[in-house]
């Protein structure tokens, strides 16, 4: 039981880490559909720089990494003004090639030993603890208040003073700080870099958060319904159920199903932030 | 406006020069290759053409999702679902009308593949960008079971249907010399024409047009948006399964895990590129060909083929970076 | 003496139009003072300048006789100056209390019992009250209102620029308002009220400015001034003798609305067991004051949202039941209140837009070849001004755009004509020229309702004047039917 809790918490850590990110943009009006490349890149980055930096130093590159990325999206976006989704999606492309391009040429190769990777615990405290910081900061602060502000309305914002351009600036750059932790994760838990090794879960944190209506404390618990799906796949993963052989795409296919289902069942009121996307 | 276009145009240009140095390649040469790759001669014009061929569908089918105000990611998964139970239909009855039913087949599946993203989004409005994706995903994994078990070919070893019979095929429309055109890169060709006139001349490419452009505006001009969106996606899915079902027909004669090598993504590009002209999908289409082709080539100097990915990325950004300026003096 | 807030030739270009041309404007401190004119005349330009949105092109401004220059809102903010605009600051998904604090936090951290006291406070000063915790999207448009002159208060405004404040409120719910704005004035707060509305300078402000097409045309004290010379002067000379209207409707029902229910945003009842028949060759009009159903009412007619009980047809068809399209293809014909989101597609030509909303009709069946044909008919009818049709309509002025629409509703066989304030961003001659040509088509033997927020203007034109208020429609006695402040009167619920 324990050990299932424990992978619980492991598969949902990264959606946890990656839904903050989503959470910092989107709430701020910035559509991110290009978590999926943020965390791709961060991966790379901690994987190709923590041999020569070390441990922490790879987590830094890997946070530094995030941001900058992160930041093309903002300048994108708001200086350039280019649709949100065309912005994320190229962002993703950009990441998948350059990533896979100096992975196929030799960067980043090789397994970290256990010296370059920050202990795991690490990261899962952290996945667990930011929604709370998350929530407190977006009820409790000005910098909370006026992010939310931005999201929801930004013209009237700006007729109070407030300048969304740069409250979405520092959103992003919490947005980049999260994909970098969420990247380093995944890099540790497998020693190693590989392709496109996000699989999908830059959208499925999307989705949580989306599921939770774009607040911290429901879209984390959407992270962790996800990790659930994840780790009883897992569990029954080769095991016969009721005497039939299931091949384990289909258990694969689980997480995906239920964010379909979910989405397609949403319950309640659409709580999309109204300035998603606008300027 | 220009200047920003232009600080783009150059850090994109430097990226990919940097890049390309970092591992040691020598620039001028990686860039030649991607055109001599490509171009270099009727063979190589041949394989570019053979790129081509499934953008044009698919790049026609994600154009007309985007005129609708839809973004249909989906392709990808519409694609290789229509492939894959295409594949089955053509092997099972063969011979010239096997490849008409397969192609019903693939219209049918990539449609009905679709559907549930345009159910979600007209009734839900949940994003078509997520479904979608998550569509993509199951439509992976499904395929993948399906051709490891129930529909593995007999006398096949890994992961993939039997092969069509050489006289299932479809040949090449014709061919001088090297270079061939294939039959289906007419039927792409037709299905940008068809698209382009449907879109301008017809009430429904009107209301299509106007619920993308307006959707407010196009339920107060009497247009049933939410009838629109659905249609739109089943046929941008249709469309794609047809993508399918022609590349198991004259490309690959058969279907197998990994059968997508990721066109669907690239039509999302070919689309943006051409959005303001559905005839400019024969150009963005031929480029993305000389892309992959030439990608491929640059194999042999050692250099992976993700930077013409990269190259991709930085060219949808500029065309976007470019629209969007204008729009931004018309708005004053 | 100086004053609170002294403007002295204040100058703003837009392209080829002259906003503001050398205006001065004065106010004297602890007092509510007028600000008028018509749609177009510079005094939300002006109220701008002073607001900090809008850098004027020359001229000086001065706060009790300091000379400041504002570069952003910010900096107005922090002197003082606090604006409500017309449609108000209220972001919806915040609560009541992050709304009244935004922008003015005070601290980093928020210390929300410390804060919420104040609130409390200078809530009952005013004689409101708020329940801090509630999304603001459940305000009204009063309760709006009171949280907009809230956040002034919090944040120590001493000069308060209120635009078409009573636009959206009851006779009784304005006058509540500027009973709290005389509270303020007398404990030495400055307010601007900028208005169309005659009566409010007459019976609540001390001085008016007048502003007609960029220029500072009068400044009086309101009792130096009568009100027809306040309205020729915002007008500017004569007026054009505006018809009586003359029905020639017939005995036939057209249009029949039999107790109709709508379902407003909220989820509340916005339109009440609404019962309406519209005979052949009517011109009716609803008036009321925003926000007691109308546009609920105009969009089920429409058919874009859907009635929870009741009925209407038209020429014996059930209308409720049928699709926009039919609706459109038995000769439904539509001005829409809001022309930018719901009656033209901007990137478009005015070649594609003229299909818009017609594109189901036989005459549209070859669509190149009737845009091609109809657009310049549609564009000529009132006048549109624009660069050549084959240009976005988005390059045209919103009044221009209007006119298009107009023309679009008008030109092709209307039978059912609804509009929702034709006269928007319209001057007067365009104003009249719409409305003759809703008549003529209604002499042809269509019948029309329009909604408008302007009585006068529905009195001007229409042959029939209904009310709605509180979701609720009545109709004047036959003896009153004309009767300005009895219509007023349906229009609080007090007739």
């Amino acid at each position: 039981m324990v050990s299932f809790l424990l992978q619980v918490i492991t598969m949902s850590s990264p959606l946890l880490l990656m839904a903050m990110a989503g959470y910092a943009s989107e709430r701020s009006g910035v559509i991110n559909i290009g978590l999926e490349g943020k965390m791709l890149t961060a991966c790379f980055v901690c994987a190709a720089f923590a041999p020569q930096f070390g441990a922490i130093g790879g987590v830094l590159m890997a946070i530094l990494a995030g941001i900058i990325i992160s930041l093309l999206h903002w300048t994108l976006t708001q200086i350039y003004r280019i649709d949100h989704i065309i912005s994320g999606m190229a962002i993703n492309l950009l990441a998948s090639g350059a990533t896979s391009f100096l992975d196929g040429s030799g960067f980043g190769k090789g397994t970290l030993s256990d010296a370059q990777r920050l202990p795991l615990p690490f990261y899962y405290g952290i996945a667990l603890v930011s929604p709370v910081i998350w929530y407190v900061v977006a009820n409790r602060t000005r910098f909370g208040l006026r992010h939310k502000s931005v999201g929801s309305d930004p013209d009237k914002a700006r007729l109070l003073g407030i300048n969304p351009q740069q409250v979405r600036f520092s959103a992003l750059i919490f947005t980049g700080l999260f994909a970098g932790l969420a990247g380093s994760l995944l890099v540790s838990e497998t020693s190693t870099f590989t392709k496109d090794m996000t699989s999908g879960r830059g959208y499925i944190a999307l989705a949580a958060l989306i599921l939770g209506g774009w607040r911290p404390i429901p879209a984390a618990l959407s992270c962790l319904l996800f990790g659930l799906a994840t780790a009883v796949q897992i569990q029954l993963s080769g095991k016969p159920l009721f005497g039939l052989d299931i091949p384990s795409e289909i258990w694969k296919m689980l997480p995906y199903i239920v964010t379909l289902l979910a989405l397609a069942g949403l319950l309640g009121r659409n709580r999309t932030p109204a300035g998603l996307g606008k300027h | 406006m220009k200047l920003k276009v232009l600080v783009l145009f150059v850090c994109s240009i430097i990226a990919i020069i940097v890049s390309l140095l970092i591992v040691k390649a020598n620039v001028f040469q990686a860039i030649t290759t991607i055109f001599t790759g490509s171009l270099g001669d009727a063979r190589k014009l041949s394989g570019t053409i053979k790129e081509m061929t499934p953008l044009l569908i698919l790049g026609s089918a994600v154009y007309l999702a985007l005129k609708a105000g839809l973004f249909n990611i989906g392709a990808e998964g519409q694609y290789t679902i229509g492939a894959c139970f295409a594949s089955l239909a053509m092997i099972a009855i063969g011979g010239p009308v096997g490849i008409i039913v397969g192609c019903v087949v693939g219209v049918v599946c990539g449609a009905l593949w679709a559907l549930p993203a345009g159910l979600i989004k007209a009734y839900r409005n949940g994003h078509e960008v997520i479904t979608t994706i998550m569509l993509n995903a199951i439509a992976w994994n499904l395929t993948k079971a399906l051709v490891s078990g129930p529909f593995k070919g007999k006398d096949q070893p890994a992961s993939s249907t039997s092969v069509m019979p050489a006289t299932s095929q479809l040949t090449p429309l014709f061919k001088i010399g090297e270079l061939e055109i294939p039959q289906s890169f007419v039927v792409g060709l037709a299905c940008v024409l068809v698209l382009a006139y449907w879109l301008k001349k017809t009430i429904a490419g009107y209301e299509l047009k106007a619920t993308g452009a307006n959707a407010t505006a196009a339920k107060f001009a009497g247009v049933k948006t939410k009838q629109v969106t659905i249609k739109a996606m089943l046929m941008s899915g249709g469309l794609s399964g047809l993508a399918g079902a022609l590349q198991v027909a004259q490309f690959e004669h058969r279907f197998y895990d990994g059968f997508s090598t990721g066109y669907g993504f690239d039509a999302l590009g070919v689309a943006l590129l051409s959005s303001s002209n559905p005839y400019y999908l024969i150009i963005s289409s031929f480029f993305f060909g000389v892309l992959n082709k030439g990608g491929t080539a640059l194999a042999i100097l050692g250099i992976d083929k993700g930077i013409t990915t990269v190259i991709l990325a930085a060219v949808i950004l500029m065309f976007a970076a470019i629209r969007y300026s204008k729009k931004e003096v018309t708005n004053g | 003496m100086s004053f609170a807030v002294s403007m002295q030739q204040i100058s703003k270009r837009y392209g080829t139009v002259q906003a503001l041309d050398n205006v001065t404007f004065e106010v004297e401190a602890g007092t509510i003072h007028a600000l008028v004119g018509e749609n177009g005349a510079g005094k939300t330009t002006l109220m701008k300048a002073l607001y900090g949105a809008m850098i004027p092109d020359s001229g000086t401004t001065s706060l009790n006789g300091n000379p400041i220059k504002f570069q952003n809102s910010a900096d107005a903010i922090n002197q003082g100056i606090g604006m409500v605009s017309q449609h108000y600051g209220i972001i919806g998904e915040l609560t009541n209390f992050e709304n009244l604090v935004l922008g003015s936090e005070g601290a980093a951290v928020l210390n929300k019992s410390t804060m919420s006291e104040r609130a409390d406070r200078l809530a009952s000063s005013m004689g409101f009250e708020f329940n801090w915790n509630t999304e603001s999207s459940t305000l009204s448009p009063a309760g709006g209102q009171k949280l907009e002159i809230l956040k002034l208060l919090w944040r120590k405004s001493r000069i308060m620029i209120l635009d078409e404040p009573t636009a959206m409120l009851s006779p009784q719910d304005a006058d509540a308002l500027y009973d709290s704005l005389k509270q303020l004035a007398s404990n030495g707060a400055t307010i601007i009220v900028v208005t169309h509305r005659i009566t409010e300078v007459f019976e609540h402000c001390k001085r008016v400015t007048v502003l007609r097409g960029g220029v500072k045309v009068a400044d009086h004290e309101v009792t130096n001034v009568t009100p027809s010379q306040l309205a020729e002067e915002i007008v500017g000379g004569e007026v054009i003798q505006r018809p009586k209207p003359v029905s020639l409707a017939k005995n036939s029902v057209r249009l029949s609305i039999e107790n109709l229910s709508v379902k407003g945003e909220k989820g509340d009842s916005a339109v009440k067991h609404v019962g309406l028949q519209v005979k052949t060759g009517q011109l009716v009009g609803i008036a009321g004051v925003d926000g007691n159903g109308q546009r609920e009412l105009f969009h089920a007619l429409i058919g874009v949202a859907k009635p929870t009980s009741g009925m209407f047809s038209f020429d014996g068809n059930q209308w409720d039941t049928e699709t926009s399209q039919t609706r459109i293809l038995e000769g439904l014909r539509v001005i829409p209140e809001d022309r930018h989101e719901e009656g033209i597609i901007e990137e478009w030509s005015l070649f594609e837009n003229s299909a818009l909303g017609l594109q189901r009709l036989p005459a549209f069946s070859n669509l190149s070849k009737s845009t091609r044909e109809e657009a310049p008919v549609m564009a000529e009818m009132f006048g549109t001004k624009h660069g050549g049709l084959d240009n976005e309509i988005g390059s045209l002025s919103g009044g221009n755009q209007q006119r298009f629409v107009a023309g679009r509703a008008l030109r092709i066989n209307p039978q059912m004509i609804l509009a929702f304030q034709p006269a928007r961003g319209l001057d007067l001659n365009s104003t009249t020229k719409v409305y003759q040509e809703i008549r003529r088509a209604c002499n042809d033997g269509a019948c029309a309702i329009v909604v408008s927020f302007d009585l006068d203007e529905l009195l001007d034109f229409c042959d029939r004047i209904v009310v709605m208020c509180h979701g609720e429609l009545s109709e004047p006695r036959p003896e009153e039917a004309r009767d300005r402040a009895a219509i007023g009167k349906l229009m609080v619920g007090a007739g």
